[in-house]
């Protein structure tokens, strides 16, 4: 530790690979905290658990008994113990008192992405409701046509505020918050929509995984599904660099099948377009571009492409990496798979064995900084290395399933929520001093 | 060196939770802890151990482990940071609360390791909750969500303890008031109990001076009979000083009511309160301790002149109640009493004994066979018995070993020797059955054969004594088992506190010198001890024997064991350790054998009588059969009733 901070007075080292080994040596050490408790004021299991995106602080949980509450992380209500825990009260909570109260149970709860004065809540009772934190009343009010199972806002939407959607529903919605009414209604999954994502390269993308066992990716500027992934589709391991991927494309769809060759172009195509321009200017270069090409296409692929599934079974949690190449899906035949998501293809990573939960989505979390990703298997939460998929380190605490985990790369902190009710907080280990007032634990051999 | 040392450790908690007890061998836990103790290694591979064996699919098995667990986890910090890594698995072994993993099969055991678990989990809490978080989970949940029963020991001690202080402030606070009121009322309570004092003495004072001149004989009639009896003297004696003591008469009835009436105010109603005060003042509890001192001073003074004028009146005045609790009618009757016959008390028994004494020798036989019947009634009837008539004495004798016998016909010949015709019965039809023999007899032994008394046994009521050990919580064993008690061991003679009596003593009733008894309680004592060494001898020659054998079969067993191993080692290197595994069981400890059956006999269902039938009638067999009969029955019938169809 030393040493490296002598290196970094140097300059030897740059600031930003400092800052990724601190925070890789503290992820390393990740165990349950004993200092913090966050107390559950939930009477049901814990769905969805977020912590904000601008100040990384406050931490909103929706559970199984339609209570919704946010807590704040950093700043302790109380301390206990001899001044040894702090406890974390909730701020608010919205439980069944309140007067615009979800009915059922709260399946997600989202921050919304550009400050904390908003949040998002979708409930099996069909409504995805927006609140205003600050008074926390209903803002707006969205009715589904069937149980909300997942709710998802794209953080870097700059021209829209959409709320993505899935439910009981073949269809996914995308309720937009500025007029109050559905946007759009993306048909195309065979069976209820679990998990819903945003891009995190393309503001347009929205990618779905349904209980039919396909993940589906959509630009919403235009009508239909652009691409369905395949799991017999695959590439062996990390994308190579650019020449010689396209060359390998190439070679690829030479290999494949006739319907699948129009696709996979068209995929290159779209990679290229959403991955290299997508952030930077969303213009009208690329639509004209791409447009054509997909409209024509669009018959062939409903007849070849359409069937395809990433999963056996329904597709439970979908997490994009940070950077947007790549994605990481969990379903319900406990498997998991890496996809990248510029070509379509499953990387074949073999992710350890491992059981999931099958009938509820699954809130999966990543860690950028020591490509770890964080999944709840039954009540573990296990952490697999990004690339070899080996199992890095195994969180055991709650005591019944684990449905959702939440990964706050601020405070290299890890919050876990499972049907025991509790909230958990996995934080790096810091030596405290024992000088505790209260009960020294220490040995105490008698004979 | 560290293998086998490891090797120990878990052989040790292997032993130690190989048993069908209730509670750890505490010499093994001892063991297991010190070998713990001074290596953390060691006490990796207990953790690990334990854990595996909570895993076993057996309750007792688990409950031993889980007791071990408790002790090592109350005394070690790195076993506790071990243990509470895995702690949901353990409570799940331990509690049994997942559906798929219910506990295993000895069900009372498994109720224990529920209970017991629970009780542990909450004691972990109490003391190390602050240290681990997932102790804490692990309590909030079984709390919250299984919704479990603690037992709350520590609430329960906090509660008891407040509802005490609680207890006490109130009684403190009712003994201030009540010392508040003494305060402000003490000068009245005082004054008149001196008033009542004073009245006493002065009344004392007029009856004395009255009554000196009478002359103290009110038993003149009786002094002209004979003293020659001891008894009548001390009678007389008695009498005497009483006479001393102030009678009343018509002159000073008024003055003795008055006595009466103020001695009766004076001991149930001021002493009474006197002494209720005093035990106030001790009791409360004051900030003003001078004060309180000095009213206790002056209590205890009251008190004490009270007493005085008490046993003064008592002295001097015969006729008042001794005791102050007597209701009202009692104590009239008892003066009207006191008014006809003044000494009437616990002598006027023996005196009437004296005045019928004397009539006991000249009365006839048959008084003097009624007091015979009940023998040790009194020393002075006795004496008046023996010196009765000789005839008298044999008679009593006799009828002392008489036997008890039914009334029956054959007490008409009793004791007679001679033999009895058999013909010759009044009433004869002659010759009706051919000719009679007039003469036959039979004889004696025939008839004392025939008339031979059949006795019915007749249980001996026994009076069995209860067993009267002291009992822990309080009073004396009451179980009554005729020699020993389950409980107590053998029945044997205790005093009244329970302590055993000597038995030397009390078994043969006689009274030695504390000399003989020394010497008899040596002999008794070599007498065991010569006893003890020969069974010894007995013992150890048998064992000798054992051994023996043992050791042939051993060599026998050992050779066999070679050469299968030989042959093991011919085919893999696997089975070799397997033999070698056997042989560590089979040498190591030639009982663990034993008990392993024992544990595995908790898990044996007991086959009861519903099994054994509903074996034999539930077979496929017996359902085949019964099924065909049945068909074939029906198939009958059907043919008879419709005997035109096919």
């Amino acid at each position: 530790m030393w040493k490296e901070i002598e290196k970094r007075e140097s300059g030897r080292i740059r600031p930003r690979s400092f800052a990724n080994r601190v925070k890789s040596s503290r992820v390393a050490s990740l165990h349950l905290s004993n200092h913090k408790d966050i107390v559950s004021p939930h009477k049901g299991s814990v769905n969805s658990l977020q912590v904000d995106l601008t100040e990384g602080r406050y931490l909103l949980s929706g559970a199984s008994d339609a209570s919704a509450a946010v807590y704040d992380v950093q700043q302790p209500q109380k301390l206990e113990g001899g001044g040894l825990i702090a406890k974390h009260r909730p701020l608010f909570v919205i439980d069944k008192q309140h007067e615009h109260r979800h009915k059922y149970a709260i399946s997600s709860a989202i921050w919304y992405p550009i400050d904390t004065g908003l949040f998002v809540t979708g409930s099996y009772d069909h409504y995805i409701k927006v609140w205003d934190t600050n008074s926390t009343q209903v803002v707006m009010n969205f009715k589904m046509p069937g149980k909300v199972y997942s709710t998802s806002m794209s953080s870097l939407a700059t021209s829209h505020m959409l709320i993505a959607a899935g439910t009981e529903d073949v269809q996914v919605r995308l309720c937009d918050i500025a007029s109050g009414a559905f946007a759009h209604t993306l048909s195309g999954h065979r069976d209820g929509v679990m998990t819903v994502q945003w891009s995190n390269s393309s503001e347009f993308v929205l990618i779905t995984g349904g209980c039919d066992g396909a993940i589906r990716f959509w630009d919403i500027r235009r009508a239909g599904c652009f691409r369905v992934l395949d799991q017999s589709h695959s590439q062996l391991g990390r994308r190579p660099p650019l020449l010689e991927r396209s060359a390998m494309t190439k070679g690829s769809t030479s290999r494949s099948l006739s319907g699948g060759q129009n696709m996979s172009k068209v995929a290159a195509v779209s990679r290229k377009s959403s991955h290299g321009n997508g952030t930077k200017h969303p213009g009208s270069n690329r639509i004209s571009a791409k447009g054509p090409i997909k409209q024509r296409l669009h018959p062939g692929m409903l007849s070849g492409q359409d069937r395809a599934t990433a999963h056996y079974g329904a597709v439970t949690g979908l997490k994009v990496s940070e950077d947007g190449m790549y994605l990481f899906s969990a379903g319900s035949d406990s498997r998991l798979r890496l996809w990248d998501i510029e070509s379509g293809c499953n990387t074949l990573v073999n992710f350890e064995t491992v059981r999931l939960q099958t009938n509820k989505p699954i809130q999966l979390s990543m860690c950028a900084d020591s490509a770890l990703v964080f999944v709840p298997c039954m009540t573990v939460v296990k952490a697999f290395d990004f690339w070899s998929g080996k199992t890095c380190f195994t969180f055991r605490g709650h005591y019944e399933y684990v449905n959702c985990c939440c990964y706050s790369a601020q405070d290299q902190e890890l919050y876990t929520g499972g049907n025991d009710r509790q909230i958990l907080v996995w934080s790096p280990f810091i030596s405290y001093e024992a000088d505790e007032g209260t009960t020294r634990n220490e040995d105490s051999w008698s004979d | 060196m560290e293998e086998e040392e490891v090797g120990r450790v878990r052989q040790l908690i292997e032993k130690a939770t190989d048993t069908t007890a209730a509670e750890v061998d505490p010499r093994l836990l001892k063991a297991i802890k010190s070998v713990v103790r001074h290596s953390d290694s060691e006490l990796r591979t207990a953790a690990q151990t334990l854990m595996s064996l909570m895993k076993r699919n057996h309750s007792q098995v688990r409950y031993m482990s889980l007791l071990i667990i408790d002790e090592l986890f109350m005394r070690s910090k790195l076993f506790r940071t071990l243990i509470v890594e895995n702690l949901d698995q353990l409570l799940s072994f331990s509690m049994g609360f997942r559906k798929n993993m219910p506990l295993p099969a000895p069900q009372a055991v498994a109720s224990r390791l529920h209970s017991k678990a629970i009780e542990f989990l909450e004691k972990w809490n109490a003391s190390f909750g602050v240290h681990y978080r997932q102790l804490r989970l692990g309590f909030d949940y079984c709390k919250n969500n299984l919704r479990l029963q603690f037992p709350d020991i520590q609430g329960n001690a906090t509660r008891i303890q407040q509802e005490r202080r609680e207890r006490e402030i109130r009684t403190q606070e009712i003994l201030h008031k009540k010392f508040k009121t003494l305060k402000e009322s003490f000068p009245l309570i005082k004054e008149e109990i001196q008033s009542t004092v004073n009245e006493i003495e002065e009344c004392l004072d007029i009856v004395s001076t009255k009554e000196e001149p009478v002359p103290p004989v009110p038993l003149d009639d009786e002094d002209c009979d004979d003293f020659r009896s001891r008894e009548i003297l001390q009678l007389r004696l008695a009498s005497l000083k009483e006479a001393e003591k102030v009678h009343e008469d018509m002159d000073n009835k008024v003055l003795f009511d008055v006595l009466r009436e103020l001695y009766r105010l004076l001991v149930t109603r001021h002493l009474v309160s006197v002494q209720q005060w005093i035990s106030v003042v001790v009791k409360v509890d004051v900030t003003d301790n001078r004060q309180r001192d000095s009213t206790l001073k002056e209590l205890i003074n009251i008190q004490n002149k009270i007493q005085f004028v008490k046993r003064k009146c008592e002295e001097l005045v015969s006729a008042l109640p001794t005791t102050a609790k007597q209701n009202l009618e009692e104590e009239e009757d008892i003066w009207e009493e006191g008014k006809i016959e003044p000494r009437d008390n616990g002598s006027s028994t023996t005196l009437r004994n004296q005045y019928e004494n004397p009539s006991v020798p000249s009365t006839s036989g048959l008084e003097s066979m009624t007091s015979g019947g009940s023998i040790g009634e009194s020393g002075g009837s006795k004496a008046s018995i023996e010196s009765g008539g000789g005839k008298n004495n044999s008679r009593t004798k006799l009828l002392v070993e008489a036997p008890v016998m039914r009334w029956g016909p054959y007490l008409d010949n009793w004791g007679s020797n001679s033999g009895v015709l058999a013909n010759q019965r009044g009433l004869d039809l002659e010759s009706h059955w051919g000719r009679v023999d007039y003469d036959a007899v039979i004889p004696a032994e025939k008839i004392a054969e025939l008339s031979v008394q059949a006795t019915l046994y007749k249980e001996e009521q026994v009076n069995i004594k209860p067993c009267h050990a002291p009992l822990s919580r309080g009073g004396l064993c009451q179980r009554r088992d005729l020699k020993v008690c389950p409980f107590h061991g053998p029945i044997i003679p205790r005093d009244s506190a329970g302590n055993p009596l000597d038995q030397n003593v009390s078994a043969d009733g006689r009274t030695y010198g504390p000399e003989t008894d020394l010497v008899k309680q040596l002999a008794k004592q070599a007498v065991k001890n010569v006893r003890t060494r020969d069974r010894e001898d007995i013992e150890k020659r048998i064992n000798d024997k054992q051994s023996l054998k043992r050791a042939k079969l051993a060599k026998i067993r050992e050779h066999n064991e070679a050469v299968l191993r030989e042959a093991a080692l011919a085919s893999t290197s696997r089975s070799a350790d397997i033999a070698e595994d056997i042989d560590g069981i089979g040498t190591d400890k030639p009982s663990s054998r034993k008990k392993k059956e024992t544990l595995a006999s908790m898990l044996r269902k007991k086959v009861t009588t519903k099994d054994r039938l509903s074996e034999r009638l539930l077979n496929a067999r017996t359902t085949d059969a019964t099924v065909r009969q049945l068909r074939s029955d029906e198939d009958s019938c059907y043919r008879e009733a419709f005997p035109n169809q096919w």
